[in-house]
């Protein structure tokens, strides 16, 4: 009887040791987390997630990077996501719909669109409006939130480009590497994107008049098997330090 | 066109891999040249080199006084542009025309319209008796009908040069026949040159007129017909002809032969190296050692006895590894108790030694 | 009819092998079951006339037989020198010209957009001298698809000229006719079907290209968006169309897979 007991014990301790509950050291947990994020966050979560092992050692963040709407329709689907953080509250909005969002989700960041063109603009696109004139442009799928944000920003300036002229990306990443390195004149990503592509291609600002900001929620999920650690990520990504990093890569404050 | 002043001169010398070939040859008008060999020896290398279709490096090809090559002149007409038709092996009628198609094939290179060219083609058929063939894809014809639109094929366009590369090997025995019956006719009227390459001795004796022999690339003999096979000297043409030959030097009255197996008896022999030729009818055979007038006897075993028309031929297994064929008739076989592996004696009148110089 | 007694039937695989066989089998089955089940099947002609998909698949046809008629004009001559010529490099030229058969196609937009974009090794001729721009553009996506269709053209033309017996060609030689002649009336035809089943399967590699097409050519509704592009973009928005589109392109896998049933998979 007595070894019985001394075996549970030891398995009830390996076990507990195993799950997310375990601790080790004041504060930090352990456990391994997929990140959801638009691929607009590509770098701002590279970078947050770094700094968050640093304070969670025993802990292993994996970032899903794709279109906010992509994202969401895989979540919806059962793809394991323990944190998703959105570019648009849209996508965010269908997964609190189906009761897939623990807790309220919160806007960590916004991003303002930005017109991407060849390094040293040769097309000299200076205004949204000349986007009409130049040969190809790049812009994500309607359904993706830049595709939506870009669209409703050239509705607003009076802008139709021709569809003939305009070639669709799945995400932001996407539509940055049709202009650069690929062959199209210009195309309308965000501003967070053109920063880090700064190097390769160029930039043309889009004033705050004409322009459309993205609005970035984050929310840990139901589905997630380390609830305690999700919801330290989803909070740590508001904390200052990770405001910073963001702020520094061109976000703008939520 | 007239058949008069047609010639052939040839010397090609070329090497392919590590076979050389080195040929000299003169084909008259009106002669039908057979050029025969063992296999290896570059009969159907020449014929190709004839026909253009591989370079010789070094010689001079000439017919009918155009020069067709001449390598260090820098001449080389391609085949296309030669006056030639060949006859392959294998027919290779094109697979996806039909006869009468085929054998227009060269016409409508010529310049003929499709129409002409098919007239004629059929025609040409006709006339071979192939006429309800015409319209046959060469899958459906047998061997000899193959062979026989090959011809035709061949022959249309009016070469002044006629080639054809062991034409009956492929065929089966009957069909060989009836192929070389109408190969005979077609040459008979054929006005240009013809040359033909074969191995087997009957198609030599029944379509040419002179034999040219071919070993290891070089001409060994050249010559009629019947000078050649009278007097051969290769081992080949000798088991072409199915005779007796041997080498040796020649010592007056004897001669001492090459393979170290002693001497043969053969009267006013003369001197020097000669081929010692010896008649298989010209072998007599006994169970035992024969005595009287001086002959060449030798001693050995018989082997391989073979029905050959009225008589039959028996291998005579000698020392010293030699065989020496001799041909009797069915009665003595019976006399003689012939059968395989009974011990015999070989005899040949000095008389019947035929020695003649290398 | 008489039994031939020394005839022995072959054995059955034993049962484990059988049961592992039938899991493989699923793993081709399977994912065609899921495609046909998820069909819109009584939606599917309003699907497929949909202006979109219309224009996917006129684009889709246009190009691709675009692309086989280049691999064909420009592989048969390619197939003839690399068959019959002899040159310092062919080893090297044959494998170059196998090379878009393993490659990525992903890496191969990248690599034709080194050479074709506007400042491109080649491309910047074209777009300074000619003021021809490829990316982005019909004639772009056309590229692409020849780019990596050609291979099986001329891997299989290539073969067959390889094997088929010269003979006949010096035969054609001493007929009268000259090289080209030979080639069109003697060497063709007896390599037709090689070059038939050559030009399905290049046609239907050009017809499922993607990802050289998007990186080259990119996503633009009507004059890039070729059918496998249009699945992708209609993932999210239209599924039941991107699925009616996968349909299309399944039935013409199918077909030309029946076509050439003969040659891969042997008399069955």
């Amino acid at each position: 009887m007595r070894r019985v007991g001394g075996v549970a014990a030891v398995v009830g301790l390996l076990v507990a040791g195993c799950g997310n509950a375990g601790h080790s050291g004041p504060g930090s947990l352990r456990g391994s987390i997929t990140v959801a994020a638009a691929s607009s966050l590509t770098d701002a979560f590279t970078k947050i997630a770094a700094g968050f092992r640093e304070r969670h050692p025993g802990a292993k963040v994996a970032l899903d990077l794709d279109a906010s709407s992509a994202l969401a329709l895989r979540i919806r689907h059962g793809a394991p996501a323990d944190v998703f953080a959105s570019a648009d509250e849209v996508s965010m909005r269908r997964l609190v719909d189906e009761d897939l969002v623990r807790g309220t989700p919160t806007v960590f960041a916004r991003n303002r669109l930005e017109i991407v063109v060849k390094k040293g603009n040769p097309s000299h696109v200076r205004t949204l409006a000349d986007l009409a004139r130049v040969g190809t442009v790049s812009l994500c799928v309607e359904t993706a939130p830049c595709g939506t944000l870009a669209a409703e920003a050239l509705r607003m300036a009076g802008v139709t480009i021709p569809e003939g002229r305009t070639t669709r990306a799945p995400n932001a990443r996407a539509a940055l590497t049709a202009v650069a390195p690929g062959d199209a004149d210009a195309g309308i990503v965000y501003a967070t994107d053109v920063l880090a592509a700064r190097g390769s291609a160029s930039g043309v600002p889009i004033p705050d008049a004409q322009n459309v900001l993205a609005v970035y929620p984050v929310a840990s999920l139901k589905g997630s098997k380390h609830p305690a650690l999700a919801k330290e990520f989803a909070d740590y990504v508001s904390s200052p330090d990770a405001e910073r990093t963001l702020r520094r890569l061109g976000f703008v404050a939520p | 066109m007239a058949g008069v002043g047609v010639s052939l001169e040839a010397s090609i010398r070329l090497q392919l891999g590590t076979f050389a070939l080195d040929v000299q040859l003169a084909v008259a008008a009106g002669e039908v040249v057979a050029v025969v060999g063992p296999n290896g020896a570059g009969k159907t290398t020449l014929l190709r080199a004839l026909a253009g279709l591989v370079a010789p490096a070094a010689g001079r090809v000439v017919l009918d006084g155009s020069v067709l090559d001449d390598p260090d002149a820098g001449v080389r007409v391609p085949p296309e542009q030669r006056p030639i038709g060949v006859v392959f092996q294998d027919s290779l009628l094109f697979p996806h025309l039909s006869a009468a198609d085929n054998v227009a094939f060269g016409l409508r290179c010529h310049g003929l319209s499709r129409s002409e060219a098919r007239r004629r083609a059929r025609d040409r058929l006709h006339r071979a008796g192939l006429g309800d063939l015409a319209t046959a894809r060469p899958g459906a014809l047998s061997g000899g009908q193959g062979q026989r639109v090959a011809l035709a094929r061949a022959l249309v366009t009016g070469p002044r040069l006629l080639l054809l590369d062991e034409p009956l090997s492929a065929l089966d025995a009957g069909a060989r026949v009836e192929v070389r019956r109408e190969l005979r006719r077609e040459l008979a009227s054929f006005e240009g040159i013809r040359l033909l390459v074969t191995h087997d001795p009957l198609d030599a004796v029944a379509l040419a007129d002179r034999i040219v022999v071919l070993e290891h690339g070089r001409v060994v003999q050249s010559g009629p017909i019947g000078e050649v096979t009278a007097r051969p000297r290769s081992r080949y043409v000798a088991d072409l002809v199915g005779t007796n030959l041997m080498r040796g030097i020649a010592r007056g009255d004897h001669v001492e032969l090459a393979d170290g197996t002693g001497e043969i008896t053969a009267p006013g022999a003369g001197a020097g190296e000669v081929f010692v030729l010896v008649h298989p009818r010209a072998v007599a055979l006994h169970r035992d050692r024969p005595e009287g007038t001086p002959r060449n006897v030798w001693r050995g075993r018989a082997e391989a006895l073979e029905p050959l028309g009225d008589r039959v031929r028996v291998q005579v297994q000698t020392a010293g590894a030699r065989v020496v064929v001799a041909e009797v008739t069915p009665a003595a076989v019976i006399d003689l108790g012939l059968a395989d592996g009974v011990e015999v004696w070989a005899s040949v009148k000095a008389t019947e030694v035929q020695v003649y110089p290398a | 009819m008489r039994v031939d007694a020394t005839r022995t039937e072959p054995r059955s695989p034993p049962a484990a092998v059988v049961v592992v066989a039938a899991v493989a089998m699923l793993i081709f089955t399977v994912p065609l079951v899921g495609l046909l089940e998820r069909a819109p099947w009584s939606d599917l002609w309003r699907e497929l006339t949909a202006h979109e998909t219309r224009a996917a698949l006129r684009l889709s046809i246009v190009c691709s037989l675009w692309s086989t008629a280049l691999a064909v004009l420009l592989g048969v001559p390619l197939a003839w020198v690399l068959a019959r010529a002899r040159f310092p490099g062919r080893a090297l030229a044959r494998a170059l010209t196998t090379l878009p058969m393993v490659l990525p196609p992903v890496v191969g937009g990248l690599a034709l957009l080194l050479a074709f974009a506007r400042d491109g090794l080649v491309g910047r001729w074209l777009h300074d001298g000619l003021g021809i721009q490829l990316t982005y553009s019909t004639a772009g996506a056309v590229l692409a698809e020849t780019f990596v269709a050609m291979p099986f053209l001329v891997v299989t033309v290539e073969a067959a000229l390889r094997s088929m017996d010269t003979r006949y060609e010096d035969a054609a030689a001493t007929l009268g006719a000259r090289r080209w002649t030979v080639f069109r009336r003697v060497t063709l035809p007896m390599i037709a079907p090689s070059l038939a089943a050559g030009a399905a399967l290049s046609w239907a590699r050009a017809l499922g290209e993607f990802g050289a097409t998007i990186m080259f050519a990119g996503n633009i509704s009507g004059r890039t968006r070729t059918m496998p592009l249009a699945v992708f973009t209609a993932l999210e928005t239209r599924p039941q169309g991107a699925i009616a589109l996968s349909l299309v392109l399944l039935a013409v896998s199918l077909v030309v897979l029946v076509l050439l049933r003969h040659r891969w998979l042997g008399s069955a």
